[in-house]
C-alpha cells in the first residue's frame, strides 16, 4: 500500500483535488458537505505534499519521474517531481488549506447565492489541481493545457460575485489572459518546430545543440514566453488587469489568485527559462538582464501605484505587482542564492498575501467599508483579524524573524554576487515603500479612536485560517530549516549543478 | 414555432441523428470522428429538438439535474478508468500494460479502455453543449 502511494505520489497529488472538483456540481444543494469535502481534500493535499517533500529531501534532490500510461519520454507525458516541483506543491498545499477554511460558512454572503457556492468551490479545486500539475509536469504542451485550465478557473473566480464590476473585471482579465495564452502557445510552437520535442528535458538537449542554426526562432520563442507568462503573472507594464480582478473577487478568491495563481505562471516561466532554454542560452540572449530590469521597474512602479490607492484591497493588489517584481528579479540573477531567495520569497509572499487579503476581506465583510481611512479603531474591535494583518504586513516589509526577511536576504546576497549595486538598492527601497503603504493601515486601525458600533471578529473557521497563516509566517521566518534547504536544492536543480 | 412540416420531419430525423451521434462515439477508436465529435452530434440533436419544439419541452426532455450529473460523472469516469492502471500496479492511465485485452485492430471491441473512456467523454461533451445552449437561451429572456 505504502509503496503504491509512493510510486504514484505525483499523480495522486494532482488528481485528488481534480476528482473532488468533478463531483461538486452535483452536490450544489448540500453546502456543508461540499465545504467539508474541500477542506478534507486540502488536508490530504498537505499530507501528500509533505510526504513528497520528505521523499525528495531524503533522496537528496533526486527527482521522482512518473511516466503517464507507462509510455516513456519523449513519446509519453512525464511528470517530474524534483526539488523545484515539490517546493511549489508544498506552497500550494499550505496556502490552499487556510483559504478553504476561511471560505467555510462565509462564502454565500460574498458570492450572493447558495447555488453559486458549489460553483465557486469547483473552480477553486480545479485551480488548485491545475497549479499542482504545473508544479510537477515535465511536458511543454501539458504546461499550456494547465495554464488554460488555471486561467479559466481564475476568470470564473473573479466573476463569482454577482456585481457588474465583477463581470467587467473578469471580462477584461479573460481577454488579456487569452492573449497571454496565445503567446505561450506560440512560444511552445516555436520550440517544438525547431527541436521536435515537447518533453522539457529532450527539448532542452536538442535546443542547446541546434540553437545556432535558428538564432532568431529562439529569440522569438524567448520573447513570446516572456510576454505570455508576463501578462498572466502581471509583470509591471502588463499588470493592468490585476488590480480590478483581484479587488472585486471574494476575499478567499483574491487570496488564492494573488497568492497562488500568479505564482503558478511565474513558476511555469521559471521552468521554461531554466529547464528548456537553460541558463547559458539566457545569458547569450541577455534575458537575465531583461528579467532583472523588469523586476526593478515592477518593484518601484508597483509600490508607487500601491501608495496612491485609497481602497484597501486595491492597495494590496498593487502590492502584488511590486512583489512579483522581486520574484522576477530573482529569476534573472542566475545564481544559487538569488534563485533560492526568489523561490523562498515566492512561498513567503503566497502565505503573506493570502493572510493580508483574507484579513482585509474579513474587515470589508464586517464593516462594509473599503477605504483605508474608514478603518479607524478596527484593531480593538477585531483583534485577531488585525493581528494577522499586522504580522503579515511586517512579514511583507521584511522584518527579521518573519518569512519575508529570509527571501529578501537571500535575494540581496544573490544580487551582491552579480556585482551590480542597483538591484540591491531597489530591493531595500522596495521594503521601505512597502512599509510606507502598509503601516498607515495599521496606524489607523490601532491608534485612531474607534466608532461606537458593534463589530467583532469573523467566525471560528475564519479565525483559525488567519491564525494558521500567521503562525506559518513566523515559523517560516524563525526556523526555515528544511524549506530553505529545499529552496536551495531547487535552485541547484535549476542551474543543473547537482 | 408552429411549422407543421418542420415538426414532422424533425420527429422522424432527430432520433436517427441522436443514434448516429452514439455510433460515432462508440466507433471513435476505429473510425474517423471520435467521442468529441460524436458528443457534439448527440448534443445537437437535443439542441435542434429544443429550437423546433420550444425550450420548455427541451428542458423537460433533459432536466438540468440530469445534465449536471452527466457532466460531472462523465469527467469522473475518465479519471476512474485512469485508476485501473494504478490498481493493477502500473502507471496512471495505463491500458495494455494493465493487462487489458486489446482485441484485433479495427474491430469494435479493440483498444481496451480507450472505447470506454470515449463513452464518458461523449456524454460529457453532449451535456456540456446542451447546457451551453440552455444558458445562452435563458440569458436572452
Amino acid at each position: 500500500m505504502r509503496e503504491m502511494i509512493t510510486t504514484n505520489l505525483p499523480v495522486f497529488i494532482i488528481i485528488a483535488p481534480l476528482f473532488v472538483s468533478f463531483i461538486l456540481p452535483t452536490l450544489s444543494k448540500r453546502i456543508k458537505l461540499v465545504e467539508n469535502l474541500v477542506i478534507s481534500v486540502e488536508i490530504l493535499g498537505i499530507a501528500l505534499a509533505v510526504y513528497l517533500v520528505s521523499i525528495i529531501l531524503a533522496q537528496r534532490g533526486m527527482p521522482l519521474i512518473y511516466q503517464m500510461g507507462g509510455w516513456s519520454a519523449p513519446w509519453g507525458i512525464e511528470l517530474k517531481a524534483g526539488s523545484l516541483g515539490a517546493f511549489f506543491a508544498l506552497a500550494i498545499a499550505i496556502v490552499g488549506l487556510p483559504v478553504a477554511l476561511f471560505s467555510k460558512g462565509n462564502l454565500s454572503v460574498e458570492v450572493g447565492a447558495e447555488g453559486r457556492t458549489a460553483r465557486y468551490y469547483t473552480l477553486y479545486l480545479l485551480l488548485i489541481g491545475a497549479l499542482t500539475g504545473m508544479a510537477l509536469t515535465n511536458d511543454l504542451f501539458n504546461v499550456y493545457v494547465l495554464v488554460e485550465v488555471a486561467t479559466l478557473s481564475c476568470v470564473g473566480l473573479v466573476s463569482s460575485q454577482k456585481r457588474p464590476q465583477a463581470a467587467k473585471a473578469a471580462f477584461r482579465y479573460l481577454i488579456l489572459a487569452t492573449i497571454g495564452s496565445a503567446f505561450v502557445l506560440g512560444g511552445i510552437g516555436f520550440i517544438y518546430i525547431i527541436t521536435g520535442h515537447l518533453n522539457m528535458g529532450f527539448a532542452s538537449q536538442k535546443l542547446s545543440d541546434i540553437w545556432q542554426n535558428n538564432p532568431r526562432v529562439v529569440w522569438t520563442a524567448f520573447s513570446f514566453m516572456l510576454v505570455g507568462f508576463g501578462v498572466k503573472s502581471a509583470v509591471f507594464p502588463l499588470h493592468i488587469w490585476l488590480p480590478d480582478a483581484h479587488s472585486v473577487a471574494p476575499a478567499p478568491a483574491s487570496a488564492v489568485l494573488s497568492g497562488l495563481a500568479v505564482k503558478g505562471y511565474l513558476f511555469c516561466l521559471l521552468k521554461v527559462l531554466y529547464f528548456v532554454f537553460g541558463p547559458s542560452l539566457m545569458q547569450v540572449y541577455s534575458v537575465h538582464r531583461i528579467l532583472v530590469l523588469a523586476g526593478m521597474i515592477a518593484i518601484v512602479a508597483g509600490s508607487i501605484l500601491a501608495l496612491a490607492q485609497s481602497e484597501l484591497k486595491r492597495r494590496l493588489a498593487f502590492s502584488t505587482v511590486a512583489q512579483v517584481g522581486y520574484i522576477i528579479l530573482g529569476f534573472g540573477l542566475v545564481n544559487t542564492k538569488g534563485l533560492a531567495g526568489s523561490l523562498f520569497y515566492l512561498l513567503s509572499h503566497a502565505v503573506i498575501k493570502s493572510a493580508l487579503f483574507l484579513s482585509a476581506g474579513a474587515i470589508v465583510n464586517v464593516t462594509g467599508k473599503k477605504h483605508i481611512k474608514d478603518l479607524a479603531g478596527i484593531g480593538k474591535k477585531m483583534p485577531v483579524t488585525m493581528a494577522a494583518f499586522t504580522i503579515s504586513s511586517l512579514g511583507l516589509v521584511g522584518i527579521p524573524l518573519l518569512s519575508g526577511f529570509i527571501g529578501k536576504w537571500n535575494l540581496l546576497l544573490g544580487s551582491l554576487e552579480t556585482e551590480n549595486l542597483l538591484p540591491v538598492i531597489v530591493i531595500i527601497a522596495g521594503s521601505v515603500f512597502c512599509a510606507a503603504y502598509l503601516f498607515p493601515v495599521i496606524r489607523i486601525a490601532y491608534f485612531e479612536p474607534a466608532p461606537d458600533n458593534d463589530l467583532k471578529d469573523p467566525g471560528l473557521p475564519q479565525k483559525i485560517a488567519l491564525i494558521l497563516l500567521s503562525i506559518m509566517i513566523i515559523v517560516l521566518g524563525t526556523v526555515p530549516g528544511s524549506v530553505l534547504e529545499l529552496a536551495n536544492r531547487a535552485a541547484a536543480e535549476l542551474l543543473a549543478v547537482l | 414555432m408552429k411549422d407543421f412540416i418542420l415538426k414532422r420531419i424533425a420527429s422522424i430525423v432527430l432520433p436517427f441523428i441522436c443514434i448516429y451521434g452514439f455510433y460515432v462515439i462508440f466507433h471513435g477508436h476505429v473510425s474517423p470522428g471520435g467521442s468529441f465529435a460524436g458528443g457534439i452530434i448527440v448534443g445537437l440533436s437535443f439542441i435542434a429538438f429544443s429550437t423546433i419544439y420550444g425550450i420548455e419541452k427541451g428542458r423537460k426532455k433533459l432536466p438540468e439535474k440530469v445534465l449536471v450529473y452527466a457532466e460531472s460523472y462523465g469527467t469522473l469516469w475518465y479519471g476512474i478508468l485512469g485508476l485501473v492502471g494504478i490498481v493493477k500496479g502500473v502507471p496512471f492511465l495505463a491500458n495494455k500494460l494493465a493487462g487489458i485485452d486489446m482485441g484485433a485492430p479495427g474491430a469494435l471491441n479493440s483498444g481496451g479502455l480507450i472505447s470506454l473512456i470515449g463513452i464518458g467523454v461523449g456524454i460529457r461533451v453532449a451535456s456540456t453543449m446542451v447546457t451551453l445552449f440552455f444558458t445562452m437561451m435563458e440569458e436572452e429572456k
